[in-house]
């Protein structure tokens, strides 16, 4: 190292409760803490994202002339945005703050250990003092936001976060790949828990979407380029009857791709006859009149449904989840035949009718003297067909016997899986996917309608398998998001960004092609052109820096000098201050 | 003088030491998840997050086994899964070039290992952590051995 510059790191050492401290000596961790290079101060508070523990932060900012700061305490996915506000308030810049991970990657997973699980945690805190003396401040940047809203998939959620905005003075542009819009739902004949169809229920909807002069319904078209960055993004649909393309301007994306209805092919003799079939192409059926038997047209006498058929299935990858819609859906079906049919049977695995008024069709269904009757997790009900006749077997768990049943039709209650052209979706807006094969959402909990890709929301089942009802809350959640961020009329974006040093560039070209997003132009203007960087495109994966082969490419916040700095603070640490072997 | 004995409880003693490339997304916060989950693995390795595994370059690992780690683990977003889209499929590119560099600074290229775990594969990154560790144990602490 050459240069030596000094610098004042203060180093906070959170107990977390008991969280932190019942596993790693804090006291010690703070303790070696003083030692390192550059650290003038540091301490252990009980817990340091509190009031106090940020007054103390700023206090000593502003006392000793901290120039860095380190806080060692939960994840910095969790607080990092917290501790970050905090420096900046005592007029620190928010990249000259680093955080250290001593709660999820050190306390929790080490329970047991806590010597070792201390050793780590003072490795961890030097590593964190080597990059804050490294790191530099960087300006804070912000954009635009362009006040329109694009609105992938024009089902129930859709549309409801369509009109939801429009109602709040924005733009929406609401872009559905079939003919018409409504989705799902509108193909449905009753949908629960009113005795209304989909269509009566969605009609006043779409009258107001079609013509709210803020809505824009762009039918038969997708989304073929996705470019840009929150606020400014730059959306490509093309119509796939005129295979006409259009460039439009949008500030804020929300996905509502919903779901499709999982064809059990394989399952139940699915497709064997016409008289089995999914839930929802039972839904599909008039139920005005006696229903009648597709296969010939006979009075339906004896029904029987089916549950969990494609979902709960733990050894299936993609059929592990639970549906959540069926229990309460089949429910209800089952109690509306009744009225005109003998016999009305509903094979279950278990029954959750957990939503506002679902147990309450359940009751009904009991009540119409609907029977349900269990069978066990690993022996599924068994379908044979003999002259056209059909025959399930199977154990009833409760009462522990062999039972069978002749019905005249089987309703298979199908999974809501992800529609085919999720992946294409997914890699579309640079989302993830969850093990159900939904979109991920930024956080689980804390953050289900946003997703890592800024202004990109995701509303209804493109999130999970769930109910309409759900999906409509969803989708005005996720309005409300889209709607927030427009209101404000601009945003603060990462300044982590990739810089050339033009005088290091060969002109090979390498970056160029390795940023995904287009991002890495040739600087004509030089001779011989060198690469530039437009920062508004980049994302800061760094992959660029990595490939290439002159190190002309530096990436703010995460430099080769910070990452090795690192490496070698755990590898090679000085000796402290004096000590010495 | 060191006894054959003392030689011995210093090789018993030993602990590799590991060092973790964790992209920020998925890997990252897998190791948050395998906190929050309390799954418990050893304390061998320090995480040091990078945004993407594409921003690793070979001089990263070489220069942590120069510097004396016993093992250097990669971990990253599953192919297609990448929150850059392809980050880590630049990264997969690069790393049969990388291992062979590897063996040529002297290093048996089973101290480094790559994996993909994601954000909710909390054991899956824990277990990775855990057979590094196993396989670096068998090859004892780091030496270069020319061939």
């Amino acid at each position: 190292m050459t240069e030596q510059v000094e610098h004042r790191i203060g180093v906070f050492v959170c107990h977390c409760g008991h969280n932190i401290a019942g596993t790693v000596d804090v006291e010690a961790v703070s303790d070696q803490a003083n030692s390192f290079p550059n650290v003038v101060y540091s301490t252990h508070t009980m817990f340091t994202c509190a009031d106090s523990g940020q007054q103390l932060i700023r206090d000593k900012i502003k006392e000793l002339n901290l120039d860095r700061v380190v806080v060692a305490s939960c994840s910095p996915r969790m607080h990092e945005p917290t501790f970050r506000r905090v420096v900046e308030e005592a007029g620190l810049n928010r990249y000259l703050y680093d955080q250290v991970n001593l709660r999820e990657h050190v306390s929790w997973c080490h329970m047991r250990e806590p010597e070792l699980a201390t050793q780590k945690a003072i490795d961890l805190v030097r590593m964190s003092v080597a990059r804050a003396a490294k790191l530099t401040a960087l300006p804070i940047k912000t954009v635009k936001i362009e006040p329109r809203t694009l609105i992938v998939g024009a089902g129930i959620a859709g549309i409801r976060a369509a009109l939801d905005i429009a109602e709040r003075g924005f733009e929406v542009v609401l872009v559905e790949k079939e003919s018409t819009i409504g989705g799902n739902v509108a193909k449905w004949n009753h949908v629960f828990p009113s005795d209304k169809t989909g269509a009566e229920i969605l009609e006043p909807m779409i009258r107001k979407a079609n013509s709210h002069k803020n809505i824009r319904v762009m039918t038969d078209s997708k989304i073929s380029i996705f470019d840009g960055y929150v606020g400014n993004f730059e959306v490509t649909v093309k119509n796939s009857k005129t295979n006409k393309e259009e460039i439009l301007d949008i500030g804020t994306v929300i996905v509502t791709t919903g779901f499709k209805s999982f064809p059990p092919v394989d399952r139940y003799g699915y497709k064997l006859s016409p008289d089995i079939m999914t839930l929802a192409e039972f839904q599909e059926m008039d139920v005005k009149d006696q229903l009648k038997r597709p296969s010939d047209g006979k009075p339906i006498k004896k029904v029987a449904f089916i549950g969990c058929v494609g979902s709960r299935e733990p050894e299936i990858k993609g059929h592990e989840h639970c549906s959540r819609y069926c229990c309460s859906a089949i429910a209800k079906a089952a109690a509306d035949i009744r009225d005109h049919a003998d016999e009305v049977l509903i094979l279950y695995q278990d029954i959750r009718t957990y939503g506002k008024g679902h147990e309450e069709f359940y009751r009904l269904a009991r009540a119409k003297h609907v029977i349900y009757t269990k069978f066990p997790k690993n022996a599924k009900p068994d379908v044979t067909m003999d002259n056209g006749k059909l025959s399930i077997k199977w154990h009833d768990v409760l009462s522990d016997d062999e039972l069978k049943f002749d019905p005249d039709i089987i309703v298979l209650a199908s999974a809501m899986v992800p529609p085919d052209d999720v992946a294409e979706t997914a890699k579309l807006f640079g989302l993830t996917r969850s093990g159900d094969g939904f979109f991920n959402p930024e956080h689980i909990k804390l953050a289900p309608l946003t997703t890592h890709t800024a202004g990109v929301m995701i509303a209804g089942t493109a999130q999970a398998a769930k109910n309409a009802t759900e999906a409509v809350v969803d989708a005005s959640g996720a309005a409300a998001k889209a709607v927030s961020l427009m209101a404000k009329g601009e945003v603060e974006i990462e300044s982590t960004v990739a810089q050339v040093l033009p005088d290091l560039c060969s002109s090979c070209h390498t970056c160029v092609t390795a940023c995904a997003y287009n991002a890495i132009s040739m600087d004509e203007s030089r001779d011989p052109p060198v690469a530039l960087v437009t920062e508004a495109k980049c994302h800061g994966c760094g992959t660029c820096a990595a490939a290439c082969p002159s190190s002309a490419i530096t990436m703010l916040h995460s430099t080769d000098g910070q990452i090795l700095a690192m490496v070698e603070a755990y590898l090679c640490p000085m000796a402290p201050e004096g000590g010495g072997v | 003088m060191v006894t054959a004995t003392e030689q011995q409880t210093v090789e018993e003693q030993w602990e590799p030491r590991i060092l973790a490339y964790c992209c920020n997304w998925c890997s990252y916060a897998g190791a948050d998840l395998a906190g929050t989950s309390r799954i418990q693995y050893p304390t061998n390795a320090r995480i040091l997050r990078v945004n993407c595994t594409g921003r690793i370059n070979v001089e990263f690992i070489l220069a942590a086994l120069d510097m004396g780690a016993d093992g250097v683990l990669v971990s990253g977003c599953h192919p297609g899964d990448c929150h850059y889209t392809s980050g880590n499929l630049k990264l997969q590119a690069r790393w049969a070039l990388m291992e062979r560099s590897i063996e040529q600074s002297g290093v048996n290229p089973k101290r480094v290992r790559l994996q993909w775990a994601s954000a909710s594969e909390a054991q899956i990154f824990a277990d990775g952590v855990r057979t590094l560790i196993n396989q670096v144990k068998e090859l004892g602490p780091i030496e270069r051995e020319w061939k």
